[in-house]
């Protein structure tokens, strides 16, 4: 009955291309499909490169639940900006980027219902890919009647979405078994359809900054919302393992370096197209930027973090020049920024090596920059001839990627804090109250 | 305005141009859509103007303690570490500590605060910190005049021989807080008491 509905909001065209796009790339990617889905967080992985190689050798080891969790949340956090991203090309009329970021986004689905299979059951599963799947439905409906400019479209797709969070919502909270109320569930999925409506409606209006910082926002809650559904429907031993520091330190370091890439990615299409909206891009990945120098001053000092942001900043600064000249049309400019990278690739890799402790040698950090750069140039690439189907699959790589590395640096980064950590308890008594302190 | 700021205005511009004059522009339909090229030289690239930003939000060092519920509201002294690794407490009982070692309260990770449960002859600064509730907020008053709030999430009581460092003190990138004192039994030969009590806290 809503699916009828769903077929009746908005451009019919335009849904119905993206449905059959959907469609056309689940039978024809099939069972490779599930087979990467089942090895790591994305299910986009085509070329081999030898990051990829690596992080198909990591994902191929037995995931304990607190892996899944995390995958669970790559796999929400990409989810958000697939949405968006598919959204935002709806709007834009631009139907190529539709169908890519449609076929991405089924990937995403798929990987993302073998992993509740995993962590949940196949019973859980089944239920949760078609609704799933109709609510992202619903979602490009809403995108289609906001392009439209039909009011009453609008209205019909916000109806769809409030049943579909409705349905999650009870989903989620049912097989929680009492540890996620229904009301907190509801909440948590009407903020991940209001940042995905909002920054639409933004979009549309050519309000940039709002719609991207719903972008980033979007991506942040969502990815948290997979610890949450963990943490409420994971056994009670593994939520414990979920809280403990190394594994919030390897899930908050992949956010922070997924986002990079995503949002490196974002800047580069503005970069390559040359549209307007590439302040707003800008900004996002600066943010970013800021949250990462904050993250390594945390961790290691300030004088350690502005070291690391001046290189950093870099390094960003090239993979934009290099979609600049790229778009611009300058091969020598090209050129240059790729030898500047190999540069900073070293350098980097000198400040990070000695802050993992040498659990990761300089040149192992080297290499798997160097495997991160050339993954975002052939993004710039690909989106530049158009090629939006390479572009999403190099972005699927790259966003795996970066989980990969960040694993690697947070148990590299943790051990060396671990080392100068204070040792035992703390002598914070002298015995005044004694027999009353201890009556706990 | 910055200097890609104004260049894509202007390809803008030139894009709407294009548009009315030269129909179908690979973007100039889409939403700020711009047309690259146009007559009489290459169109700005919004690119060119980018630079990254070189600075981070820094977070200043806490200089006070409020916990309404406990009727705390105490300075924070700075602590390290002593000679033999252990963490170093408050030298007055009536005044919390902070281990100036790891994150200042906001910053993503663990900021930790220490206070005496008692001196040798009455109540410290953490007397009643065991009595704390779940949901309980947490003031902290930073040295250039912010402020950032914590909820308690849970209270746990440990042994000193069995202190949960990884917990309390590990990185994780979670701006949280955690208050430690002492409780459990008094060890009169040792002179200190058996347990500690910590309070975890995560940003309100």
């Amino acid at each position: 009955m809503r699916r009828m509905r769903a077929r009746d909001v908005g451009s019919r065209r335009h849904l119905f291309l993206l449905l059959c796009a959907g469609m056309a790339v689940l039978l024809s990617a099939g069972p490779a499909i599930s087979t990467t889905a089942a090895a790591g967080p994305a299910a986009h992985g085509t070329a081999a490169g030898p990051a990829a190689h690596r992080t198909a050798a990591a994902g191929s080891a037995r995931a304990s639940s607190a892996d899944l969790a995390v995958r669970l949340q790559a796999l929400l956090g990409r989810h958000s900006v697939l949405a968006a991203d598919l959204m935002r090309s709806r709007i834009r009329g631009d139907d190529s980027f539709a169908q890519a970021a449609n076929a991405a986004l089924g990937g995403n689905t798929d990987a993302m219902t073998t992993l509740v299979g995993q962590l949940f059951g196949a019973a859980t599963a089944e239920k949760f890919r078609p609704m799933w799947s109709e609510h992202i439905v619903a979602l490009v409906a809403y995108a289609g009647a906001v392009a439209d400019k039909d009011d009453g479209a609008k209205v019909h797709a916000r109806e769809e979405l409030v049943e579909y969070e409705e349905d999650l919502a009870r989903f989620f909270a049912g097989a929680s078994h009492g540890r996620l109320s229904p009301k907190a569930a509801r909440a948590a999925v009407v903020m991940h359809v209001g940042h995905l409506t909002e920054q639409a409606d933004a979009y549309a209006a050519g309000d940039y900054a709002t719609a991207d910082r719903l972008y980033r926002e979007g991506y942040r809650h969502t990815y948290d919302l997979g610890l949450t559904l963990a943490d409420a429907l994971l056994p009670a031993a593994d939520r414990a393992t979920l809280r403990k520091p190394v594994w919030r330190l390897r899930s908050r370091l992949g956010e922070i370096l997924a986002e990079h890439a995503v949002l490196l990615e974002d800047v580069n299409r503005a970069a390559v197209t040359n549209t307007a909206d590439f302040d707003a891009s800008a900004d996002m990945i600066n943010d970013n930027t800021r949250d990462l120098a904050a993250a390594v001053d945390t961790l290691f000092g300030a004088a350690t973090a502005r070291r690391f942001q001046s290189l950093w900043g870099s390094h960003v600064e090239l993979l934009v020049a290099y979609a600049g000249a790229t778009a611009a049309g300058k091969p020598d400019r090209r050129h240059e920024t790729r030898a500047e990278l190999g540069t900073f690739e070293k350098d980097m890799a000198a400040v990070l090596a000695p802050a993992t402790g040498g659990r990761m040698s300089a040149a192992d950090l080297s290499s798997a920059l160097q495997d991160h750069d050339r993954m975002l140039l052939e993004h710039a690439d690909a989106y530049a001839a158009r090629d939006y189907r390479g572009a999403q699959d190099i972005a699927g790589r790259t966003y795996e990627h970066m989980f990969a590395l960040a694993r690697r640096l947070a148990d590299g980064f943790g051990a060396t804090v671990a080392a100068r950590l204070p040792q035992g308890g703390a002598q914070t008594g002298y015995g005044g109250l004694a027999g009353v302190a201890g009556t706990r | 305005m910055p200097a890609y700021a104004r260049t894509a205005t202007l390809a803008g511009l030139t894009s709407a141009v294009l548009a009315v004059l030269g129909g179908a522009q690979p973007y100039a339909h889409r939403p700020g859509g711009t047309a690259p090229g146009a007559t009489g030289g290459p169109a700005p690239v919004a690119a060119d103007g980018f630079r990254s930003v070189r600075t981070y939000p820094v977070v200043a060092p806490p200089v006070r303690l409020r916990i309404r519920a406990l009727r705390v509201d105490s300075p924070l002294q700075r602590l390290g570490l002593r000679p033999d690794g252990t963490v170093e407490v408050p030298a007055r009982p009536d005044v919390a500590g902070w281990y100036e070692r790891g994150p200042r309260p906001g910053q993503p990770g663990p900021a930790v605060v220490l206070g005496h449960v008692d001196s040798r002859t009455g109540p410290g600064v953490f007397a009643r910190l065991r009595t704390v509730r779940p949901g309980t907020l947490i003031g902290v008053d930073r040295a250039d005049g912010s402020k950032v709030t914590f909820r308690v999430t849970r209270v746990a009581q440990t042994s000193k021989t069995a202190f949960p460092t990884d917990l309390v003190y590990a990185p994780t990138l979670d701006a949280t807080l955690r208050l430690v004192t002492c409780g459990g039994s008094f060890d009169r030969d040792r002179g200190s008491y058996r347990d500690n009590v910590i309070v975890f806290a995560d940003e309100a």
